[in-house]
């Protein structure tokens, strides 16, 4: 879902802080995402604390209409990122799920006030970054030009023009353009196996335009997206190199040095 | 009254009900639906002439340039509006045939039908047609040719300004250009319906 | 694992087809959205007004509409209701009827589609001829549309001379220029032999009760030049409070719907023809038009009800351009269409069921809909709605939650998965016991396992 309507954030507090929701992607295929995201937060100063209780935010299930389902979760992670410290995830849909998503299905429920005291304390990345901490530029180096995809999930948010700035702040990489940049690349959560010929079909043409400008890295803030795109790539026989905008800022940081 | 209005109404009613409050009427100010590139007010003229050649459109000064485009045309057979005619006859040489009475049963007996514009929008380049101010509504359509005469004290520097302005008549026509289509395979074809060709004269 | 109608249907799609369909929609959506931005400071906050408007005229209907009508008898048209499909034709019939009229020229209106109007003339005897060019082609092909703008969008041109070769409108020729000049010198002469014009309705000021008609061609301006008698159908929907709203609203309709700056054709209607006018109608019928609406009105999707018709959402939508229009199997396709059909369908809502779901929720249709319909919103209302009400068309292939919302609810049991999902990684893709798995690595390769990985790393880090 856009975020079309989003609540205002509850105010950060004095004390860098937050609760790092790894997303049950990077739970189960892609650790080194999860890894870079605590290792990018650390270098700004933030320390990241871990709910172990933590499962996944809900979306499945919301997106697939069986909403009691996705309540279940939902409250689940209610409970288990409970309090006031900031919740930071490392993925636009994640985020929005739990700022707008969550909203929708407890519309009608007693408990609407604590989903919405999550919204209003969760946090994707590199708004985080840029909006919550007040970064402008991100240090360190990275050689290589870089395919940026709008992940669908930030449209009508801070988080694109965040990601962007960060990106194009650091020496040495280039943010290359690219064609229908505003398409979706057709991953779409159970879309992607309900509708296996529209989904791949959607995804051969976004991976046609990024090939065109011969990208190092196609870099996205969701691993949903770069799942399937560099599924679809590998399987084609032709794959290309995908990066979470975390792992991106972490090796920034890592070639001149910095240990992370 | 009938019943099924009563019944719509009724459902109508009953399914607000519930709201505990109605979205209000936004306030929205005229800056809203200002173009960036608004031109500085004075030369309106100037401007719609330039936004009516941009959609197509065949602007005259003139009844000769008028009768010019015609010749060149070949469109020899038309109607005029018998208001205007007076003013125009002298332009036309002897090879025309200009009725001012327009016969529906002669429909394509018309080249061109010359009939008065009631405004001009100049940052659309836009003909304003009325009902009570247009002679014949066929005439003004159903011809390849299209000439509205228009006056210069009749123009509007914006959209608001001319619906600030719609006069009280039944048929009020905004034309911006030609009658056009792209239905098929999205190709730009003028002359669908109405005139292929639309002009404006602006005349007094 | 089965797939979805939909899904089904783009992949049978003729390439040929696909391509025209995806170049011009693709070609729309790019010069519409220049235009808005070369042309408005802040266009989304255009959108997003124009989007309050429409919502308060929809939550005031009640207010609105007994307004209108008595406006709309002030200016001298006799207003009619219609709740539904049928009685709405039977209307329109009746009005004909009365007059002893027996052909009908139409100038383009989803509503017609919607009610079926053409059909249902025809079996009484009433010629009701299309004007539009895309439909006229559309009804002599005894096809359905599928555009709510260009509703020959599917068709290229040598179908096109074909068509009109076959129904004697001259000898095969595929250029676009004579294709159109067959069909306006066929059509000029039923205009003139016609004894209504039906229109539908863009808008309706309350405020004067004119009716306004945006057309490019000239066909809906025909339609009220030379019949006697105009019927409009008009959705209870339409409404706009003032006129000065029609400025945010026209601004945004053309440039929306077909990247033009300003619609050639913009009728203000308020009445039959002025005393002393030769041409047009000496009778007017507005019918209003419920058919469904009021329960949209009760509904969560409400919003819909803001529609201006543009198109824009079917031509920024990644699902439209690969399946086309057909695909949705309904009047309306596209993103409006996956909200607007199944709801307006009525008891027969699990036949559409699976609409909602034909969306990766991209939000593409949002962020360009002129009055800010939130669609994804909508769609996901739909979906739960589906669920809820167990529609078989919703349900296929569409991976089972529960099971998965019980292990994401347990945080042991979810840690235990975790771990066992390495198992993947061996296991060859044949075996993997979930459809959804193997039905995602028909098409794509999956990643591997990693479960557990990053929690050891954490746990190790906050150690040292
Ligand atoms: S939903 Fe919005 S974008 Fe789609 S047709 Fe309606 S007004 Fe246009």
């Amino acid at each position: 879902m856009a975020s079309s309507s989003q609540l205002p954030r509850l105010p950060l507090g004095p004390e860098r802080r937050v609760q790092l929701m790894a997303t049950c992607l990077c739970d189960a295929f892609y650790d080194d995402v999860a890894k870079a995201t605590v290792e990018v937060l650390e270098h700004a100063g933030v320390t990241v604390d871990f709910p172990e209780g933590q499962t996944c935010c809900g979306q499945p299930a919301f997106n697939g209409g069986d909403w009691p389902s996705s309540r279940k979760v939902v409250r689940h992670t209610v409970k288990t990122f409970a309090g006031e410290t900031p919740v930071l995830v490392p993925s636009g849909s994640c985020a929005a799920m739990l700022r707008h998503g969550a909203l929708l299905e407890f519309e009608h429920e007693a408990d609407l006030p604590a989903v919405q005291h999550l919204a209003r304390k969760t946090w994707e990345l590199a708004d985080y970054l840029v909006n919550g901490l007040g970064l402008t530029r991100w240090p360190g180096r990275f050689e290589g030009k870089v395919a940026f995809h709008r992940n669908c999930h930030n449209r009508g948010t801070a988080s694109e023009a965040a990601s962007l700035a960060l990106l194009q702040s650091i020496e040495g990489l280039t943010v290359v353009p690219f064609g229908e940049a505003e398409q979706c690349c057709g991953f779409g959560g159970t879309f992607s196996v309900s509708f296996p010929h529209l989904s791949s079909s959607m995804g051969h043409l976004k991976l046609d335009h990024i090939r065109a400008v011969k990208p190092d890295y196609l870099v996205s803030g969701d691993m949903s997206c770069l799942m399937h795109m560099g599924g679809l790539a590998e399987k084609d026989g032709q794959p290309v190199q995908i990066r979470h905008l975390a792992q991106i800022l972490r090796d920034a940081l890592v070639n001149v040095g910095h240990r992370a | 009254m009938s019943t099924e209005r009563n019944e719509i109404l009724a459902r109508v009613r009953a399914a607000l009900a519930p709201l505990p409050r109605r979205a209000p009427l936004p306030e929205w100010d005229h800056e809203l639906i200002q173009l960036r590139a608004a031109q500085p007010p004075g030369d309106t003229w100037a401007q719609f002439f330039q936004r009516f050649a941009a959609v197509n459109g065949t602007p005259l000064k003139s009844g000769a340039e008028l009768v010019a485009l015609l010749e060149q045309g070949g469109w020899r057979r038309g109607y005029c509006d018998p208001a205007l005619w007076p003013a125009l006859e002298g332009f036309f040489p002897a090879a025309f045939q200009v009725e001012t009475t327009f016969d529906r049963a002669r429909v394509d007996d018309y080249d061109f039908g010359i009939t008065a514009a009631v405004g001009a929008v100049a940052e659309t380049g836009t003909l304003i047609l009325s009902d009570r101010g247009t002679s014949s509504r066929l005439a003004a359509l159903a011809p390849w040719v299209h000439v509205a005469v228009v006056r210069p004290d009749q123009i509007h520097s914006d959209l608001s300004a001319a619906l600030a302005a719609l006069p009280d008549d039944p048929n009020i026509v905004w034309v911006t250009g030609p009658s056009k289509t792209a239905d098929v395979e999205g190709i730009l074809i003028e002359g669908v319906h109405g005139p292929g060709v639309q002009a404006a004269l602006l005349l007094g | 694992m089965a797939t979805q109608l939909i899904d089904r249907f783009a992949a049978d799609l003729p390439p040929d087809k696909r391509a025209s369909v995806y170049q011009s929609t693709k070609a729309t959506h790019e010069k519409r959205t220049k235009l808005l931005f070369d042309h408005f400071a802040d266009p989304n906050h255009l959108r997003a007004t124009a989007g309050e408007i429409k919502q308060h005229v929809i939550e005031n209907l009640d207010t609105y509409l007994p307004i209108v009508e008595a406006k709309l008898a002030a200016n001298g048209a006799k207003v009619h209701w219609a709740a539904t499909a049928e009685s709405a034709c039977a209307t329109v019939l009746g009005i004909m009827k009365a007059r002893g009229a027996t052909k009908m020229v139409k100038a383009k209106t989803m509503v017609s589609e919607e009610i079926g109007l053409a059909e249902y003339l025809g079996k009484h005897g009433i010629e009701a001829l299309e004007t539009d060019l895309g439909e006229f082609i559309v009804q002599i092909d005894h096809d359905h549309p599928s555009h709510i703008v260009r509703p020959i969008i599917h068709k290229n041109r040598r179908e096109i001379a074909r068509s009109f070769e076959r129904e004697g409108l001259g000898d095969y020729n595929d250029d676009p220029g004579t294709i159109t000049r067959r069909a306006r010198k066929f059509l000029r002469h039923k205009y003139l032999a016609a004894d209504v014009g039906l229109t539908g309705a863009n808008f309706v000021s309350v405020e004067s009760g004119r009716i306004v008609l945006v057309t490019n061609e000239g066909n809906s301006r025909f339609s009220l030049a030379a019949p006697k008698v105009h019927i409009a159908l008009v959705g209870i929907e339409k409404l706009v409070p003032r006129d000065r709203d029609l400025g945010v609203l026209l601004n945004l309709l053309a440039r929306s719907a077909t990247a033009q700056q300003l619609t050639v054709y913009t009728e203000f209607i308020s009445g039959p023809r002025a005393a002393g006018q030769p041409d047009g109608p000496e009778e007017m019928h507005v019918v209003f038009v419920d058919n469904g609406r009021t329960e949209v009105l009760a509904s969560e999707c409400r919003e819909i009800l803001r529609c201006i018709r543009c198109g824009a959402c079917l031509n920024v939508c990644p699902i439209y351009r690969q399946a086309s229009g057909h695909a949705y199997r309904s009047v309306y396709p596209g993103p409006v269409g996956a909200v607007l059909s199944p709801l307006l369908a009525g008891k027969q809502f699990p036949e559409l069921a699976d609409l909602p779901k034909a969306s990766s929720l991209c939000g593409a249709c949002q962020e360009v809909c002129p009055v800010n319909i939130p669609i994804p919103d909508l769609l996901l209302r739909l979906r739960a709605r589906g669920k809820a009400e167990g529609a078989p068309r919703a349900a296929v292939a569409s991976p089972p939650m529960g099971a998965w919302a019980l292990l994401a609810s347990q945080p042991a049991a979810w840690k235990a998965a975790l771990l066992g999902g390495r198992l993947l990684n061996v296991l060859p893709t044949k075996f993997i016991p979930v459809p959804a798995l193997r039905a995602w690595e028909e098409k794509r390769t999956l990643p591997a396992w990693q479960g557990g990985r990053f929690r050891q790393w954490m746990r190790e880090r906050r150690k040292s």
